[in-house]
């Protein structure tokens, strides 16, 4: 039994306690708004924050959590309300949108670092994470847009 | 999620929609309405539009979607242009995604295929769509003039709404209710449309219909289906292609907990588990021997660049014509001066972010299967099911998902993510989810072909061209990833050669010829197909030549352009963004090329380190689709052009030893990161003339840019891609 706080709700599981962090809140608690991109801690599809920190859920297994607060996309704002989902949408910032859940908690993570962040900070900031369809720019628009708004 | 064999959503109801002519404007009235109107109405030719809409008597337009999204956005696009004949309130607009293999959907451009590649969607949908929305409205008209004992003529709409000359308002959903007796339905193909000077929504920014789940975490991707009672599979894949298992050791996987079974297939063993992680660890446990006698056990992509070469430069070698105007080899005989060179490319991965993933689920009698799966073609895939279960077609339902990301990869007639999850499902009699890793995606990837380039021209003596000669000798395409279509259209292969026919230039002498040559590896369509690497060899060719010739290699490209006067529009206009004309020794580099009918003018400027590290630090792009339907994605998808341009032409490169893929993951196969993005500066032409494609036009000019701004900046020519950063060092060296 592994105790863990998950978007504000505690939740205990049985799963193996060296399973994947990733596939744990995925196919065990049902969250797929994080996603799995590559397992290795490249392309950040994958990201959560971890008491505020963001991590790799892909890097975590389901033992280095217990007892912390995880928070994932939905735990963000489920209903997209949060000045970044809307700054996404104001900026139509999404292709495929595969890797967007990941770039939003990276950009929110950010945004808790540097409130007010430069395009160099925020482009050296997101290089942990990868679009495949080209949107950074407009990920970079957005997040200057959010930090406006916040 | 359903598991039923009716779902009551998606266009799977073939009864529904054959059953009556008039379904569109009835949809949800109920049957006694639908069987007055088809026996009162005349029905159209065959090719009927009305099965694209209906109208709810509530007022929601239910409007198919016939392609599949991948990021391309024409989830929201294609249906905006029924939407705009027909004059809907696009807030009363529900999008229904066209999930069966329903010929009559077919995408014009593949001959009726359900296939969502070669940026066509709109291009072949524009008349077809417009045409459904015209005819619907039309409808809607005769039955207001009837209602109201008026001239059509008299009537006008609005959106949502028939408007009488007296102000007299008339809502769709309630002329849906009215009934259509006495009502006839126009022909498709006389019926007026709009001018486009009345256009309420094409051409306007409408936001995209999937943006808010995609940035709330709540679009489902084939990848995050759930069924109940669902099972999880990897597959331990044959390491090279054509290999087999010949014996399987499975007693330790088998063992571990959560594993459900191991089911041998053609080219790998799945071990089927109650999770993911189950499968995940048990398909290490696995003790596959396989097989050793294929043929791309020999294969090593050195080698293989090295044939490709000799083919390209053997004037024996056979080849097909791709295309020819005049005598290219007789003018370059008699020319002046005559200047040749090889360029080279590597195979490239398309490196999509979410891996292959599909669900199956067979019937108890195995006659039939519900499938969960994002792929570029209903048809195909209801294929792949129908020949891997031996059904009928029929008996296959589909739930086509929204992709993480395609760029070609998910187009072949045989799609084995999907095969292994019917085949693990059949095995257990459960729904069963097959996920690939990322490694499983890498090494068993379809990549963009190698290929060697020999391009040969003359120049007169006063600098100008004469005569072009382009060989590309790769393998084909679509011999292997179609092999039914490559039947059909041998040796012309659009996938292998698009591009090498530079049609945008008038080139008086010119010709362009496939030699192809032996495939070693596994291939797919690539964003850009085959002008990823023809366009880059013909415009940094373009380039040397301008220098032979003593020209600024703007105005050596548009002595080519005095006939294509759009074309030449581009070429001023990057120019003039870009302050070419005044570039000093800044590093930027110009390249014209495009994707099929759609033309793209480019600057890149660039910066180069002492370790050959490439830094695009600028790049302006000037692009003409024709008309334009939504002008904010197609910024956003010719800015992602570039950008994927951008990283195939710096880093992108798959090896091939012994017949197997040696990279892994994004950290030895790596694409373009946020900090390596440049500012793009992106013109799209407002032209008046029909759509064409905006998905793959902002790739193919980007390489033969960055190779010319590198000669611009260091005075050595770059002519094998991917620019690495060894090439660089290796190219300062020469």
């Amino acid at each position: 039994m592994t105790k863990f706080t998950l978007n504000g709700e505690p939740v205990e599981v049985t799963n193996p306690r060296e399973e994947m962090l990733l596939l744990v809140i995925r196919d065990t608690l049902k969250l797929k708004g994080t996603k799995y991109g590559c397992g290795a801690a490249q392309c950040g599809a994958c990201t959560v924050h971890v008491d505020g920190v963001p991590m790799f859920s892909c890097q975590l297994s389901l033992d280095m959590v217990e007892g912390s607060e995880v928070t994932t996309i939905e735990g963000l704002s489920e209903d997209g309300s949060h000045p970044l989902q809307q700054a996404w949408v104001e900026e139509q910032v999404p292709q495929c949108g595969y890797c967007q859940s990941g770039q939003i908690m990276r950009a929110a993570a950010l945004l808790n670092d540097l409130p007010n962040p430069t395009r160099e900070e925020i482009a050296s900031y997101m290089s942990t994470n990868l679009c495949r369809c080209g949107t950074y720019n407009r990920i970079f628009q957005a997040i200057e847009r959010a930090a406006k708004e916040v | 999620m359903s598991n039923t064999k009716n779902p009551i959503s998606g266009v799977s109801r073939r009864g529904f929609v054959q059953g009556a002519g008039l379904t569109f404007l009835l949809g949800s009235a109920g049957v006694t309405s639908i069987t007055a109107c088809s026996a009162s109405v005349p029905m159209a030719d065959p090719l009927d539009v009305n099965q694209w809409l209906s109208i709810g008597p509530d007022g929601m337009i239910e409007i198919v979607f016939p392609s599949t999204e991948m990021g391309q956005s024409s989830y929201s696009t294609l249906p905006q242009i029924l939407a705009e004949e027909l004059d809907a309130d696009w807030d009363q607009v529900r999008i229904r995604q066209l999930n069966v293999d329903d010929r009559r959907f077919g995408n014009p451009l593949f001959g009726g295929v359900l296939y969502t590649a070669g940026s066509t969607g709109v291009q072949a949908y524009y008349e077809p769509m417009r045409r459904a929305g015209a005819q619907a409205r039309d409808v809607l008209l005769q039955i207001a003039a009837r209602e109201l004992g008026v001239d059509k003529a008299s009537l006008t709409t609005e959106p949502s709404a028939v408007v009488g000359a007296d102000g007299t308002r008339l809502s769709y959903g309630d002329l849906a209710r009215l009934g259509t007796d006495g009502v006839t339905v126009p022909d498709a193909v006389s019926v007026t449309l709009k001018d486009r000077a009345a256009f309420r929504i094409i051409g306007q920014d409408l936001p995209r219909r999937d943006v808010l789940a995609k940035s709330s975490g709540q679009a489902e991707y084939a990848i995050d289906v759930d069924v109940p009672g669902m099972l999880h599979a990897t597959v331990l894949r044959a390491p090279v292609e054509d290999e087999r298992p010949v014996r399987i050791d499975d007693a330790d996987a088998r063992a571990m907990p959560g594993v459900i079974d191991v089911v041998p297939l053609p080219d790998g063993v799945a071990v089927v588990a109650d999770s993911l992680w189950a499968a995940l660890g048990a398909r290490g446990a696995l003790n596959v021997k396989w097989s050793t006698d294929s043929p791309f056990r020999t294969s090593n992509s050195e080698d293989t660049l090295a044939e490709y070469s000799a083919a390209a430069e053997n004037p024996d070698a056979d080849a097909a014509v791709w295309a020819e105007t005049g005598d290219a080899p007789n003018a370059i005989a008699n020319a002046v001066q005559t200047f040749s060179q090889l360029y080279l490319t590597d195979y490239a991965y398309h490196a999509q972010i979410e891996p292959m993933a599909a669900v199956a689920s067979v019937d108890a009698d195995g006659q039939g299967a519900e499938v969960w799966a994002g792929t570029q073609t209903q048809s195909w895939t209801t294929h792949t099911v129908a020949t891997t279960l031996n059904i009928p077609p029929e008996n296959v339902r589909l739930n086509m998902k929204t992709m993480g990301g395609s760029f070609g990869r998910r187009t072949a007639l045989v799609q084995n993510y999907v095969r292994d999850a019917v085949l693990c499902s059949k095995a257990v009699g459960r729904p069963v989810k097959v996920t690939w890793s990322r490694e499983d995606d890498v090494k068993n990837g379809t990549f963009r072909p190698a290929a060697a380039q020999k391009v040969e021209a003359g120049l007169t003596e006063d600098g100008k061209l004469d005569g072009w000669y382009h060989r590309v000798a790769t393998p084909t395409v679509i011999g292997f990833f179609n092999p039914i279509r490559w039947d059909a259209v041998r040796p012309n292969d659009v996938i292998s050669m698009r591009g090498a026919e530079s049609k945008f230039y008038g080139i008086k002498d010119f010709r362009a010829d496939h030699v192809i040559t032996e495939r070693h590896a596994r291939l797919a369509p690539y964003r850009g197909i085959g002008a990823a690497y023809t366009s880059f060899a013909a415009e940094a060719f373009m380039d040397e030549l301008a220098e032979q010739a003593g020209r600024d290699p703007l105005d050596f490209r548009l002595d080519l352009v005095a006939e294509n006067p759009r074309g030449r529009h581009l070429l001023e206009k990057v120019a003039e963004m870009s302050g070419w004309r005044m570039r000093g020794d800044r590093a930027m580099g110009l390249s014209f090329a495009g994707y099929s009918s759609s033309m793209a003018a480019g600057v890149a400027e660039i910066e180069v380190d002492d370790q050959g590290t490439i830094r695009v630090v600028n790049f302006w792009a000037a692009i003409d689709a024709g008309l334009i339907v939504s002008p904010d994605n197609s910024h956003n998808q010719v800015e992602g052009g570039i950008i994927f341009g951008i990283s195939s032409a710096l880093s992108e490169k798959i090896d091939i030893e012994k017949g197997e893929v040696v990279q892994n993951n994004f950290y030895d196969y790596t694409i373009a990161r946020a900090g390596e993005i440049p500012p793009i500066e992106i013109y799209l032409a407002d032209v008046d003339a029909p759509p064409v494609g905006i998905g793959e036009v902002g790739s193919p000019m980007v390489s033969g840019a960055i190779a010319n701004a590198f000669y611009a900046a260091r005075g050595k020519r770059l002519r094998h891609m991917p620019f690495t950063p060894d090439r660089v060092v290796q190219a300062l060296q020469t």
